[in-house]
């Protein structure tokens, strides 16, 4: 196994860095088509917004690679918003296409219900949905950190493998053979995040 | 369900971990103290009059590698440069104080690079004549105008959550200000936290129970005892306050 993560100079890689070291697992990291030759476990994280981070995948080549890794049985990992560019598109700042590997759209909270409070920020139970090797020795309802204002969803349940309440049920975590998604940060939700990247590593 | 937040807010002088009365300096402390595994967030703030991003870094690296809860950051960042290095080196969000209500052009560009969710905006506020002001100078200034005109602004220039404190409360160990509290959170929509006044766990159970902020700082109690954020927790649990525990 070689892990992969992919920078491309906006996520917070230095809290993913953080975990891995004190889980004593190491990590290549990726900018480039390149830098993910010979890898074939990859995580994608990413902050800021759809539009721009989608840029930045196309920008270095990597919409394509990333999809064959896909095709290829490579794992990926997608967190908060390389969770989100695994769907089709989204409404933030004007419709954006995603990578298209998991039907699905992401809108705005607030496109569902104008008076909720948005970023949803905070920790938040995840209410497991279909097993998955991610959350092996993962208890049912544990909490992890979230903190974005859009969400995913019209994704087909079979793909969906835990979901949160914030106002009502949205889908914080999926997979789809050895494509997986997550919108929480386990990077930063302490022993429950880190059993999850541990798990990512050793299991799918 | 979304869980109430406890934050520990740390605020550091040329390196070292003080506690501040009044926004003044008091005394020492060290950080080996935290309870790393309790906290749901922390806030770093560098108070160094003379301020050394180096040494800052250093602090910072030390609670990214030991704690695994979202970090925010605060104190003398005014420029992008400073908070393109920040959120590198494992910073979710960075802390903007009064210099964004004079000028919000670092704000909006931080808010459109990373996001709103990766901005907390502080507001300290001073009470003269029975009402609130926003201040600035660390508190040294009173700013004559509307203060949820001040904060409307800021949110919609990006501020994805907003701290606030009043200075007068700081350190005093007396009590949240809940009305000033109410007074803000009943007038906008995005998530508020608290801080200023915590002495003990009943501050931060009147707080959650009488206004609706997403999470209480403290800065005054928690340094003490390896337990003592776990038993603060089990505290407001036992009076249905939605913690993580």
């Amino acid at each position: 196994m070689k892990l992969g993560i992919i920078d491309l100079d906006i996520a917070n890689i230095g809290s993913l860095e953080s975990a891995f070291n004190k889980l004593n697992i190491k990590y290549k990291i990726c900018k480039s088509e390149k830098d993910l030759i010979n890898i074939n476990k990859v995580i994608l994280p990413g902050v800021g917004s759809f539009k721009a981070f989608m840029k930045k995948v196309k920008d270095n080549d990597l919409e394509k690679k990333i999809k064959e890794m896909n095709i290829n049985n490579c794992s990926i990992l997608g967190i908060c918003l390389g969770f989100q560019i695994l769907f089709n598109k989204s409404s933030e700042h004007g419709i954006s296409q995603g990578l298209k590997l998991i039907e699905g759209q992401v809108n705005n909270f607030k496109e569902v219900d104008k008076n909720i409070q948005t970023p949803h920020v905070g920790w938040n139970s995840c209410k497991f949905n279909l097993p998955s090797k991610l959350f092996e020795n993962v208890l049912d309802n544990s909490d992890f950190y979230f903190t974005h204002s859009y969400f995913a969803s019209k994704i087909d349940k079979k793909f969906v493998i835990s979901r949160t309440f914030y106002d009502f049920n949205f889908v914080s975590a999926v997979q789809k053979k050895n494509l997986y998604g997550v919108q929480f940060h386990p990077e930063k939700s302490q022993s429950a995040g880190l059993k999850l990247l541990k798990n990512f590593v050793d299991f799918c | 369900m979304l869980k109430k937040r406890i934050i520990i807010t740390l605020t550091f002088f040329d390196g070292i971990l003080f506690r501040t009365k009044n926004f003044r300096p008091d005394y020492r402390y060290t950080k080996n103290f935290i309870d790393l595994w309790s906290i749901d967030e922390l806030i770093l703030v560098d108070i160094s009059k003379k301020k050394n991003p180096n040494r800052f870094l250093e602090i910072i690296n030390f609670f990214k590698e030991n704690c695994f809860v979202p970090i925010t950051v605060g104190g003398g960042i005014n420029t992008e440069e400073y908070a393109d290095k920040l959120f590198r080196n494992g910073c979710e969000k960075i802390l903007l104080g009064s210099n964004s209500i004079k000028n919000q052009t670092l704000l909006k560009r931080l808010s459109l690079k990373y996001g709103s969710q990766a901005i907390l905006q502080s507001i300290n506020f001073k009470k003269k004549n029975n009402e609130y002001y926003a201040t600035s100078n660390n508190g040294k200034n009173i700013i004559q105008e509307d203060s949820l005109k001040i904060i409307k602004n800021l949110i919609k220039n990006g501020a994805g959550e907003i701290l606030i404190n009043n200075v007068d409360n700081d350190g005093g160990l007396l009590g949240y200000d809940i009305k000033l509290i109410k007074h803000i959170s009943s007038n906008i929509n995005i998530p508020l936290l608290a801080l200023g006044g915590a002495g003990n766990w009943e501050h931060i159970l009147e707080l959650f129970k009488k206004t609706d902020v997403s999470g209480a700082c403290t800065q005054n109690i928690y340094h003490f005892t390896e337990e003592s954020i776990k038993s603060a927790k089990n505290f407001l649990k036992s009076f249905n306050i939605n913690v993580r525990v």
